[in-house]
């Protein structure tokens, strides 16, 4: 594939596919133009639409991506892995570590036209983030106090490091909702979450249900003159052949996360009106992962857990089913995660004698009918991916004799089969990291990431003391060499534990009219308010 | 003037028959929908705390409360069935508004596809199949025989894929998907106005209407060459009537009875037919809505639509009951 680079060049330019050449020059001379104002944009996203336009949990992307244009959080990452404040202006650190003291932005005002305040932050930390939005994430929490009007001091019982602290204040979903249409409410089923109330760049207008979101411009936005658009629609297209037509029609100019199926990428940017970049998805990078159910005795030895993962072909997973648009994963920690990843892992390359050789010194010699043992094999349906995936991984290990019963079940039944029942004993899943391990990566091998009905956390039922201790220290340890150290030890010692085998990390795809400006330049584009984004004549 | 009478008696009555027939029938749908939702793994419950991140188990007892799940079963199915009966369909937890209010805005667009689909099914289905009868074993009738064959053999979702390409992609000359037009070139707005639906409107009926097209046309031909044989066309025939009054008057009118036939059995088929249009259409019917909420085992909505969809087609059937008796007085439906 043409132009096609490694996702490692976190910041780097536009990675256009098939015609990078011509997206690079045509960057540069984007570079140079004023932006146009006024005019409409319409997007759409490779899922379906959400069951509400904000949910205080996450709730997924699909509620992330349609509620992100309207509310907005105290801060943000840059492509440079910079973080910067949005609605705040920025924060530091106490000597021990244990506060943080935000200012605020002066002048920024809700939809409705009151002012953002002091209360609103600190209802949306005490009332939102911590129950709903990043509960997992604030288990240190402390409390929320206002010394003045224009600054908070959040406070914790243990040292929390920087990098941690603005990875909260930046998560996807912890926004700043207004204290006056929330305080006294259910927020789950607060009747703004179908029409946000919030700070960004966008009011909402409608939500026609089955078609699409209408937003538009807010004139009293903070980033004066921003943004540059009058209109945003947030289509929503179940079909990606019918994605695919419709922005071949030119009725919608941007898709992001995989809008479109692989071969439609080539044909739509070969007809030279569109680029295609993976761009804009480095702090949710997604993976298709392998877990074993430790609580199967058989998948107690880590020498059958680590069998597994070598009788897999993971290029070849890559080639068929992602078209190259996948990656084998080499620990828990992705590729693109410049700040902590680290190749020093243990290796689990396609050796199929290897496994072999593993199950027979476990214990499992094939037995007369050619198997050692049969296990169940569960792909999660959520990604029709998913099921081509475990159809390779169960030829792969029935190679080595390993019986193989594979299912495919709906997304309510593969969660509450892998995370309410655990009843599997090999799960093909998912998740989406950011830069931050903790919790969002380390939950998933450590013991209090063991919550029975939660999903995206330890299913797999693995967890160790030491596991567990050194995830501690990496919670604490403020000193950022000393930490990412931590991190490193932490990949090495889960890669050669093996209880999730990060099969493949997946290439996430934006799809653009060459017409749009200034799209896929956030680490989390899908998740990014787009105040300034703008579509040339 | 008795007659007519005596026939808007029977109509009244067929009517009141129906309509009572129509409350076990109901009844049945509901019971067997709720049976069947019951048996599915995984629950709207259990998605949602999921969704939500809730593991605490005094929460979830909570809320199995107030969602009355707690109950069992049975109770759960005479609480909706008693709901039911005031009009009160339930509420949709997921999207955050009553179960009406979450169908209302999806039905309207379905029942416009499942019309316009139907009335181009039945306009092009009895012309050609008239034609094909009267030109039978010529030129005209291979065509129109051919013609039929490919539309009843192809799977609608294809057919709609293939004339976006052609109409929507290739030619421009119609929208891909959607119902109005949304965002567009202009910035003055969306679009809405009945000639912006009837624009967006025309794939997704060829779309859905074409294979019903082929089936009217494939029955009225060999039901039109039958009834033409029959001995009141031939005394008509004799008695110098010209053959367009012959075929219009006598042939055409006894000949639509199969078609009104299969048109009732059929508008159950049309309602599944248009969940798939809409998927490929993007038209905002309730075939989405159908989707999301099984994939979310959002129960009460699910349940919701399967009792609207049977209202639907237990009123189209009377209709077709009604028609029947206009289209041939000596027929008194039992």
């Amino acid at each position: 594939m043409t132009g096609k680079v490694s996702r490692r060049t976190f910041g780097a330019g536009v990675i256009s596919i098939g015609i990078a050449g011509p997206a690079l020059l045509g960057r540069a001379a984007v570079a140079q133009e004023t932006p146009k104002r006024g005019g409409t944009l319409v997007a759409t996203w490779g899922g379906g639409e959400p069951q509400a336009c904000y949910v205080p949990a996450g709730g997924g992307s699909s509620p992330t991506f349609s509620s992100s244009k309207l509310l907005e959080r105290l801060g943000n990452r840059l492509m440079d892995g910079r973080f910067v404040g949005e609605l705040a202006e920025g924060w530091k650190p106490a000597a021990d570590f244990k506060s943080y003291t935000v200012k605020l932005r002066r002048g920024v005002k809700f939809h409705d036209g009151k002012d953002m305040t002091v209360d609103d932050v600190i209802y949306s930390i005490d009332e939102i983030w911590k129950k709903y939005a990043a509960a997992s994430a604030m288990t240190d929490y402390a409390g929320v106090t206002a010394p003045d009007a224009e600054t908070v001091v959040v406070a914790f019982s243990k040292p929390v490091p920087e990098f941690f602290f603005a990875s909260l204040l930046c998560g996807p979903v912890n926004y700043i909702v207004p204290k006056h249409v929330y305080a006294g409410s259910d927020p789950v089923t607060n009747p703004a979450n179908n029409a946000p109330i919030g700070t960004g760049p966008w009011k909402f207008k409608e939500w026609v249900r089955g078609s699409h979101f209408e937003y538009v411009r807010n004139d009293a936005y903070w980033r004066k003159d921003q943004p540059y658009m009058d209109r945003l629609i947030i289509r929503y297209v179940r079909d990606p052949a019918g994605r695919a037509a419709a922005m071949e029609a030119g009725d919608i100019h941007l898709g992001v996360f995989n809008p479109v199926a692989p071969p439609d990428i080539k044909r739509l940017t070969a007809t030279g009106k569109f680029v295609a970049t993976n761009k804009g998805y480095e702090e949710a990078v997604w993976s298709t992962t392998l877990e074993c159910n430790v609580r199967n005795p058989i998948f107690a030895k880590k020498e059958v857990r680590q069998a597994m993962f070598f009788a897999v072909d993971r290029n070849l997973i890559a080639k068929t089913v992602y078209y190259g648009y996948a990656r084998p994963g080499t620990g828990p920690i992705y590729s693109p995660n410049v700040e902590f990843f680290s190749k020093d892992t243990f290796s689990t390359a396609f050796d199929p004698k290897k496994a072999a050789a593993l199950l027979d010194a476990a214990g499992y010699p094939k037995k007369a009918d050619g198997k050692r043992f049969t296990v169940n094999l569960l792909s999660a349906g959520w990604f029709t991916e998913n099921g081509k995936v475990g159809a390779i991984v169960k030829q792969g290990l029935e190679d080595i004799g390993v019986g193989v019963n594979l299912t495919v079940p709906d997304r309510p039944t593969s969660i509450k089969r892998i995370y309410t029942d655990y009843d599997f004993d090999l799960a093909i899943s998912n998740q989406a990291n950011p830069s931050e391990p903790v919790p969002t990566t380390t939950q998933y091998f450590t013991s209090d990431g063991i919550k029975k009905g939660v999903p995206f956390r330890n299913a797999n039922g693995f967890h160790t003391d030491a596991v567990d201790a050194l995830v501690e220290q990496i919670k604490v340890e403020t000193d950022p060499a000393k930490r990412k150290a931590l991190v490193a030890t932490f990949q090495k010692a889960i890669s050669v534990e093996a209880p999730l085998l990060p099969l493949l990390e997946l290439e996430s795809i934006t799809v653009a009219s060459n017409k749009v400006r200034n799209h896929s330049n956030d680490p989390n584009y899908l998740a990014a308010s787009w105040y300034d984004i703008w579509l040339a004549s | 003037m008795a007659g007519q009478l005596n026939r808007r008696t029977a109509a009244f009555r067929l009517l009141r028959r129906r309509l009572m027939q129509a409350v076990p029938l109901i009844l049945g749908v509901v019971i067997i929908n709720f049976c069947l939702i019951q048996l599915a793994p995984g629950s709207f419950l259990e998605l949602m705390t999921a969704e939500n991140q809730v593991s605490d188990p005094e929460t979830i007892a909570r809320l199995r409360t107030t969602y009355g799940l707690d109950d069992p079963v049975w109770l759960q199915l005479v609480k909706y069935i008693w709901a039911l009966a005031r009009l009160d369909f339930g509420f949709s937890y997921r999207q955050n508004i009553p179960v009406i209010q979450a169908i209302w805005v999806h039905l309207p667009a379905t029942l416009l596809l499942m019309l316009s689909s139907i009335v181009l099914a039945l306009s092009v289905g009895v012309a050609a199949g008239v034609v094909a009868s009267v030109k039978v074993r010529t030129a005209w009738d291979t065509m129109v025989s051919v013609a039929a064959m490919f539309f009843f053999a192809a799977p609608s979702f294809w057919l709609g894929i293939m004339l976006i390409v052609l109409f929507a992609v290739k030619l421009g000359w119609l929208p891909v998907g959607g119902m109005v037009t949304i965002g567009g070139a202009s910035d003055s707005g969306g679009g809405g106005g009945v000639l912006d639906i009837l624009h967006h409107l025309v794939l997704p009926t060829l779309a859905l209407g074409l294979f019903y097209a082929a089936t009217y046309t494939r029955v009225m031909r060999s039901s039109m060459l039958e009834v033409a044989q029959l001995d009141f066309v031939r005394t008509a025939r004799a008695k110098g009537l010209s053959r367009n009054r012959v075929t219009v008057s006598h042939v055409l009118r006894n000949a639509l009875l199969p078609v009104v036939t299969i048109l009732g059995v059929q508008m159950g088929t049309v309602l599944a037919g248009s969940v798939v249009i809409e998927s490929v259409f993007s038209w905002p019917g309730i075939g989405s809505l159908l989707f999301d909420s099984v994939s979310s085992r959002n129960y009460p909505v699910v349940l919701g639509i399967m009792v609207l969809g049977s209202l639907v087609v237990i009123a189209a059937n009377i209709a077709v009951d009604l028609v029947y008796m206009w289209l041939d007085p000596r027929i008194e439906i039992r």
